[in-house]
């Protein structure tokens, strides 16, 4: 690790003073992320602002939404008594996120904010990566790519957004609530995250600075019906090759309401607006399904490592909206 | 480019030493003070500054859970936080487990059962167990499964993990 | 031969003796050792796999707070290749030139007051290369091929005239990738100098060879070099070797006249310690409609580094494993620009047993014979190359106990045919005859007034229980109980041992033991054999037998004595004895001395549509001779076990093209069984005690791992109708 000067905040007003006038000072959260990085020697900041301690915890209700201090760890918000009862795909996505030890110190702020799992991102010593250098390459195009993206990738980057819980956050249109040098606003998480386009070196819209301080969660009433499948190689403790987060309101077998995002298959957390409208007014059965997972994965560019991925991602899709369905009738 | 041989250390001009920060960690019931490089990780002051080998470094990314150690009662992998981000915080590790000399149920039941070979990981599989039972989540064989699989065992002693993990649950 | 008696000690699974410091946090591994005034080494590993160093600038990392020095190949003093060794020949020594044979050789080594400053001033060091195109590939034509590497290419028979009695030929190719030993004890050195004398704390698997290969390196007295190694966190391989980083160490700490420790990051795990090297295996069995074998020719080729060496004949396990009157096997080796692969859990073995036992299902289903049954039909009653008797083989009682055991005879031989809703379930087994290895040791045995004995030898214990087993060996032999015994190892001062390897450290100290505690039995009666006191008076050490603290006559169990009282009557402190054991060789028994065998048994489901394979149940039957402890014994088989689910469904080490680069050098990335992937086994052990040694023992440490691949690709086959031929079986293969 590159050394730096550690300062603990007691005041996020400070605290984005501070980060947001110093290129080079970071925020430190939960740290299983910023951390890893910086050993790895990706990230090198020279300070680091310690804001585990500032007031941003916690979880507060209202009838139609939650929301969630952005130091809330994933396992506090998996606990919560309204996220079991009306939100169970984003406690299934938590839960299936990783392991308790890692849920206990990650912080849903920082959920959001992960990067990259792609290993020519997190090894220095290889030159082509856009995101790390920008103009330098991609080394993963030709490379190694099977955990890697099939959707909203560029020929600049195929890197994978790895959150689960961002796609069942996608799916229910969560508002990302910040703080930053130029006041507070709210940035729907549908629009937080940006394509990598040609630069992929910039992953979503915050300043340098900006601070995540809740993230608000619409309690929708199709949301209380809803699955999260996760598609892996173990069992258990690894990133998504493909997951699908659904959630369905149907009358009298018919789709009322329909939302659809999936995960391990984007460049960020994917929210399949084509497979919901394909949904929306269909009978809720196995041909409608199908239809609404070819329309989600009908825009993707698969590479010969990740070719199987399409199939499985339809076939995740189908699967949960089936369960999802299965469960409703 | 330079070729090695020319190159010699700047005399008269020492490095810059790396940001040092005063901290005090609370670790077993008891207090110590020190003054680490601020890049110091949780795992490595318990380790390398305070003698606590107990808790183990599989990996340094928070994928082996070698490290695992309890704060304020809850599991965290301790190469993934800075000893700095500890303080007033009350950490346990392997070697507070048990008092007086007496195994704690845990670590008995894990004798008992052959739950390790090598016993590189086991420091950390039982302090995930213990939190294991008190998140109640060693009731069903498929929640201790999925429960514990933060902590890899590459000598490959899970089932008899969950022998012991069940015993202790059931003794519970 | 004075065989073992069966006894109260021995084969009870008592709890392993070093459990309470394991549990405890206080067994002490290598990198948890300290010594004040120590400094920190870190690794600048090559990112190229083939070319030059053309420069170095170390301007950035000399400067580097707390950096004491930085060795390249060119400030580094010239070193020996290590000796030549019971494996093979030592890895190259390192520094010594400015050619890269791979990527993550180790180039420079950074050394600094803290491990946080030398590993930061690591990624200082700046490297221009001259890059050449390595060899990647073991179907790359410039890839230098070695033939016959350790001549063991077999040929039994006429092939040709084999095949062409054959009704039945099933002829394909099977490819299995890297793997990784990662042990989850990073591996480390902690070397101190004092004058020519050197400590060195070390992830070894053998002290002995640490030991020899360090005293000659940097030429100083071998009695003035001690290596420790108390507690190995796992080895599975990658401590069978004086690798670079080693040497490094000791050569940093004479450098800046400190001790010196250096941990290996887990991505240097991977190119540092070894490997299992990636084959392609070509197998061609014929059968008669009856089910007979009448041929079986496989060949096999393997990965080997530029400049080392490896053992891994990947065929030869064909050549013994059934009666086929006409066999041909051949291996050859391909050299890249790879890291040094090396012995990893059951070389060779694991990846030959892919080939051959899908393969023989392949046949066995061509005939239309159940594969169980196929398999006994050729079960070899002797020992296929010698024509001799096995010293013991129950791998028939190992297939029908372990089918009876699994329900075997539930599986509908229909392939597709077991569902469970929309599951499909397959049942597959294969047999494992796994290779004899022992090789000579040494240890020492001393009775103390008190009436406790210590038992000693330069072995480890990686995790097999060898602390266990060795002090209910001697307690047995000796006629104490556990808690009298103190069994130590891992330190070089102590008599030789082999490595902790190839199944075979447990026969060759276990016979050791045998020897050095019946010599100590003999020691006492010398020391009486003049005393009027005694009843032993005159006794040899056939009229005695030991219990409870005492030697006692075999006719008269009333007249006997104990050891504490006849040193107390003899004024002396202690007695000790030194024992050996040497290999068994068959010309001296009519025998072939046999290794372990066994047969495993798969039940796995499978998701079609989504491709999730999940081994359900195993049942492991294994002959592992005499079982000294059951417990730990059962252990090594679960462990092994998992092992191979790991190298059937998840472990694949993927390297770039053209860098050479390993890309998923991380546990994130790399794949291993967690918790929830592995299900509750049964292991059963059948056979009695082999007759080839003394105690009767055969190592279990690897056979657990090897038929695994094949019994789950077999299972696959059942549930699918599909067989694949390349490991692992991940969901990509498996979507149907």
């Amino acid at each position: 690790m590159h050394p730096f000067e550690y300062t603990l905040a007691d005041d996020a007003d400070q605290a984005v003073a501070v980060v947001t006038a110093d290129p080079h000072t970071s925020f430190l959260a939960g740290g299983t992320t910023q951390l890893d990085l910086m050993k790895d020697g990706v990230l090198s900041p020279e300070r680091l602002v310690d804001i585990t301690r500032l007031p941003l915890k916690g979880i507060t209700h209202t009838d139609t939404a939650i929301t969630v201090g952005a130091l809330t760890t994933m396992e506090e918000l998996a606990a919560d008594p309204v996220v079991r009862e009306r939100l169970p795909f984003v406690r299934e996505a938590l839960l299936l996120g990783a392991s308790t030890q890692l849920r206990n110190m990650a912080t849903i702020g920082g959920n959001l904010l992960q990067r990259a799992r792609c290993r020519y991102f997190r090894d220095p010593t290889v030159p082509a990566c856009n995101k790390r250098n920008p103009g330098s390459g991609c080394a993963a195009i030709t490379g190694i790519h099977r955990m890697h993206a099939i959707l909203g990738t560029s020929d600049h980057c195929i890197a994978l957004h790895a959150s689960d819980v961002a796609v069942p956050f996608a799916a229910l249109d969560a508002v990302v609530h910040t703080q930053g040098g130029n006041g507070r606003r709210s940035i729907p998480l549908t629009q937080f995250y940006l394509p990598p386009d040609d630069t992929p070196n910039v992953e979503n819209v915050l300043e340098h600075g900006e601070l995540i301080t809740a993230v608000e969660i619409p309690l929708l009433p199709a949301a209380a019906r809803s699955h999260y499948i996760k598609v892996r190689d173990r069992v258990s403790y690894e990133f998504a090759l493909v997951s699908a987060g659904v959630a369905l309101v149907t009358e009298d077998g018919l789709i009322q309401e329909a939302r659809v995002a999936l995960g391990g298959v984007g460049t960020l957390p994917w929210r399949a607006w084509d497979a919901e409208d394909v949904l929306r007014g269909s009978r809720a059965d196995t041909e409608a399904f199908r239809s609404a997972a070819e329309a989600a994965l009908q825009g993707a560019r698969p590479l010969p490592g990740t070719a199987f991925k399409v199939e499985l991602a339809k076939r995740t899709l189908v699967r949960t909206l089936e369960t999802v369905a299965g469960a409703q009738s | 480019m330079k070729h090695a041989e020319t190159e010699t250390r700047l005399s008269g001009q020492s490095p810059p030493e790396p940001p040092r920060v005063d901290i005090t960690l609370n670790v077993n019931g008891t207090s110590y003070s020190l003054r680490v490089d601020a890049r110091v990780t949780l795992l490595d002051a318990l380790r390398d500054h305070l003698g606590l080998t107990g808790a183990k470094k599989g990996c340094d990314q928070g994928a082996c859970g070698a490290c695992t150690v309890m704060v304020d009662g809850k599991r965290v992998v301790s190469c993934l936080g800075l000893a700095a981000q500890y303080q007033g915080r009350e950490i346990t590790t392997i070697e507070g487990l048990s008092a007086d000399g007496e195994l704690h149920p845990m670590q008995a039941a894990f004798a008992k059962h052959d739950a390790f070979q090598c016993g590189y990981c086991t420091p950390g599989q039982i302090m995930s167990a213990v939190c294991l039972i008190k998140e109640r989540r060693a009731e069903t064989d498929e929640d201790i499964r999925e429960f514990m699989s933060g902590n890899i065992c590459r000598c490959g002693a899970y089932p008899n993990i969950r022998a012991a993990i069940r015993e202790v649950a059931g003794e519970g | 031969m004075t065989t073992l008696e069966t006894g109260r000690t021995v084969g009870a699974g008592i709890d392993r003796v070093d459990a309470p410091l394991k549990v405890t946090g206080a067994a002490h591994y290598p990198n948890d050792f300290s010594i004040p005034g120590m400094a920190h080494a870190a690794l600048v590993g090559s990112t190229v796999a083939a070319g030059r160093i053309r420069g170095f600038d170390l301007s950035q990392a000399q400067a580097a707070p707390g950096v004491l020095t930085v060795i390249t190949h060119l400030t580094a003093p010239q070193l020996e290749r290590g000796p030549m060794t019971l494996l093979g020949g030592s890895p190259p020594a390192p520094l010594q030139d400015d050619r890269i044979l791979h990527y993550g050789q180790h180039i420079a080594v950074v050394v600094a007051e803290s491990a946080e400053q030398a590993r930061h001033a690591a990624r200082l060091v700046r490297v221009e290369y001259e890059t050449e195109k390595a060899v990647l590939g073991i179907d790359d034509p410039r890839a230098q091929i070695v033939e016959n590497p350790w001549g063991l290419d077999t040929d039994r028979g006429d092939i040709d005239a084999g095949f062409g009695q054959a009704d039945v030929i099933v002829e394909d190719t099977y490819t299995t990738p890297d793997n990784t030993n990662n042990p989850l004890g990073l591996m480390a050195t902690l070397a101190a100098w004092h004058g020519d004398a050197l400590t060195v704390h070390d992830s070894t698997q053998w002290p002995h060879n640490v030991r020899t290969s360090l005293a000659a390196i940097f030429k100083v007295p071998e009695s003035g070099v001690r290596v420790l190694a108390p507690f190995v966190g796992g080895g599975f391989g990658a401590g069978l070797r004086v690798w670079s980083h080693v040497i490094l160490t000791v050569l940093a700490a004479r450098q800046v006249k400190r001790p010196v420790k250096l941990v290996l990051t887990r991505p240097e795990m991977f190119t540092s310690v070894g490997h299992r090297p990636n084959s392609v295996q070509q197998i061609k069995i014929g059968a008669t409609r009856a089910g007979d074998l009448v041929a079986i020719e496989h060949h096999g080729i393997s990965s080997v580094a530029m400049e080392d060496d490896d053992y891994e004949p990947v065929s030869f396990g064909s050549a013994v494993a059934y009666a086929c009157p006409n066999v041909l096997t051949r291996d050859r080796q391909a050299r890249l620009n790879i890291p040094c692969p090396g012995s990893m859990r059951a070389p060779a073995e694991g990846q030959g047993n892919f080939a051959l036992e899908c393969a023989i299902d392949d046949v066995a289903h061509a005939v239309g014979m159940d594969p169980l049954e196929f398999r006994l039909r050729n079960y070899a009653e002797e020992h296929p190359l010698s024509g001799l008797p096995w010293s013991s083989k129950a791998l028939r009682e190992c297939y029908t106990e372990g089918a009876e055991r699994f329900g075997w005879s539930r599986r509908n031989p229909e392939p597709g045919s077991m569902r469970d809703g929309r599951l499909l379930i397959g049942y597959g087994l294969a047999g494992v005859s796994y290779p004899f290895y022992q090789v000579p040791c040494q240890a020492r045995a001393s009775v103390r007034r008190d009436g406790s004995a210590h038992v000693r030898s330069a072995a480890t214990d990686i995790g097999t229980g060898t602390y266990t087993v060795m002090t209910q060996l001697a307690a047995e032999l000796l006629g104490l109980d556990v808690s009298q015994v103190r069994f130590d190892l891992g330190d070089s001062d102590m008599p030789y041992s082999p490595q902790a390897g190839g199944s075979g450290l447990t026969g060759a100290l276990g016979n050791a033991v045998h020897t050095a505690c019946r010599r100590l039995v003999q020691e006492f009666l010398d020391v009486v054999a003049g005393d009027a006191g005694s009843p032993l008076r005159g006794c040899l050490l056939d009229d005695v037998t030991v219990g409870d603290g005492r030697i006692h006559r075999v006719d008269d169990p009333a007249q006997g004595e104990s050891y504490a009282d006849i040193l107390a009557r003899h004024g002396l402190e202690e007695l000790s004895a030194d024992g050996r054991s040497t290999p068994p060789r068959s010309e001296d028994l009519g025998m072939a001395p046999a290794g372990a065998f066994g047969a495993k048994f798969v039940e796995v489901r499978i998701d079609p549509e989504l491709g999730l394979l999940r081994v359900a149940r195993v049942v492991s039957a294994i002959d592992g001779g005499r079982i000294l402890n059951e417990k730990t014994a059962a252990s090594q088989i679960i462990g092994g076990t998992v092992g191979g689910i790991s190298q059937a469904m998840f472990e694949e080490t993927a390297t770039d093209a053209g860098t050479g680069r390993i890309a998923n050098a991380t546990f994130g990335d790399y794949l291993m069984p967690v918790n929830a992937d592995v299900p509750d086994m049964e292991v059963l052990f059948l056979g009695g005690p082999d007759r080839a040694t003394a105690v009767g023992t055969k190592g279990v440490g690897e056979i657990g791992l090897v038929g695994m691949a094949a019994a789950i690709g077999n299972a696959v086959f059942h549930a699918t109708g599909r067989r694949i031929r390349s490991l692992p079986f991940t969901i990509d293969q498996l979507m149907l």
